[in-house]
């Protein structure tokens, strides 16, 4: 119980906060940046009937590709910015990778499925969009805020896990370390 | 006071005696380990940190839940409910509080999925009540996902902000002022804070602090919360 200690770690959170204004969580993830990490065990999520999604069902990560996953809440103005971005990043790699964005909101209970869509439309989604009901997923893959993101590759492996928004080649950049090539 | 004081030398001191014989025993379950605790010593000393750490007691208090509209006291729990605390804001924008409500929202559904739900309470307790009234914490329930009629998780609002910073002084060794965010839109003041999540057994002991909450492992800490309460 020493208070200096209690400072000194008030003092880095402040920077930290300050540093991630701009974003939601503005924390570096330690996931990922191993050398070699554990493949993460698939979660099965339902999907959203909205643009460029359908009502189904999807594994995350892909049994068989690679994955990119975004961690985005339809209460998050920083999701907002970055959706262009996301946007941009899924016309270029979206054929060689499982693209998802995944929202951990109570879809269909707190949250109606309706406000995703109408979120999504707004903000011109048109890919893959889950809704992680139960957080298993964002358990699973240590989520520290949103938007968060993870590049997984076709091994199961994490290969790049980081929050706070991104720029287009940021995202692209990230991705590309979870391919194949 | 007393007690309490009491109680943390008795913890440094057996933490110190038990470094010598239960290196062989560390995460045994049972009544026996040290200091009353189900979990072996964790991997990183915390016990000179200015939080409660593992050994200590966890800290009692009594709050209101505005939302179930009753007060609770924390040392009510004993013998009945382990507690998974932390403390937050609905207007932190920088998104550490949604993280450690987040790993408080796991366990929530880990529990209610393995059926134990009835042996565990959630406590976050907000700094800031002034803003926080029942109905902003309800919203931030909706939205985070929360289950509030699951019957235990409490979200903890001090009658005043000064109430709420002699909480988080005296009972946790957090201090808590408020600062200008003229930087953020649309938002008056933050709270530069200490992202601290505390896991204590049913006995009232604290079994883990987690001090870089937002960055917990969500599983590992979800698996500590499991073996705290089945045991």
């Amino acid at each position: 119980m020493r208070r200096r200690h209690l400072l000194a770690g008030l003092a880095s959170v402040g920077v930290l906060g300050g540093a991630g204004a701009v974003a939601t969580g503005g924390i570096p993830d330690a996931v990922g940046g191993g050398d070699a990490p554990e493949p993460v065990e698939p979660v099965t999520l339902d999907t959203v009937d909205a643009p460029g999604s359908r009502d189904g069902e999807v594994t995350l990560p892909a049994p068989d590709r690679p994955t990119f996953v975004d961690f985005f809440a339809t209460w998050c103005s920083p999701c907002v910015e970055q959706m262009p971005d996301l946007a941009e990043a899924h016309d270029r790699l979206g054929d060689e990778v499982l693209f998802v964005s995944v929202t951990p909101e109570d879809v269909g209970g707190s949250v109606s499925e309706e406000t995703v869509v109408d979120w999504w439309r707004e903000n011109d989604g048109d890919w893959l969009v889950a809704a992680d009901v139960t957080t298993a997923l964002a358990a699973r893959l240590n989520v520290g805020g949103y938007p968060s993101a993870r590049a997984i590759d076709a091994s199961g492996r994490v290969r790049w896990a980081t929050s706070g928004t991104h720029t287009t080649e940021e995202l692209v950049e990230g991705i590309e370390r979870a391919l194949d090539r | 006071m007393d007690r309490r004081h009491f109680l943390r030398s008795l913890a440094a001191t057996g933490a110190a005696a038990g470094a010598t014989a239960t290196a062989g025993c560390a995460g045994v379950l049972g009544e026996s380990g040290p200091e009353g605790t189900i979990l072996g010593p964790p991997d990183i000393d915390l016990s000179e940190a200015s939080h409660p750490s593992y050994g200590e007691e966890m800290p009692d208090f009594t709050v209101p839940d505005p939302i179930a509209g009753e007060e609770i006291t924390v040392s009510e729990f004993e013998g009945e409910r382990a507690v998974l605390w932390t403390s937050f804001y609905t207007h932190c924008p920088d998104g550490v509080c949604p993280a450690l409500i987040l790993r408080l929202r796991r366990a929530q559904e880990v529990a209610a999925e393995e059926g134990f739900g009835d042996e565990a309470a959630f406590l976050p307790i907000t700094f800031d009540p002034e803003r926080d009234t029942e109905e902003v914490l309800r919203e931030y329930a909706d939205q985070q996902g929360v289950d509030l009629d699951a019957g235990n998780w409490h979200f903890l609002r001090p009658e005043t902000y000064e109430r709420a910073q002699e909480i988080h002084d005296e009972k946790f060794g957090l201090v808590i002022e408020k600062q200008p965010a003229d930087d953020i839109e649309n938002l008056e003041y933050r709270f530069p804070h200490y992202g601290l999540i505390i896991l204590a057994n049913k006995q009232g002991i604290v079994e883990r602090a987690y001090p870089r909450g937002p960055q917990t492992d969500i599983e590992r800490l979800v698996d500590d919360f499991r073996r705290v309460v089945t045991a």
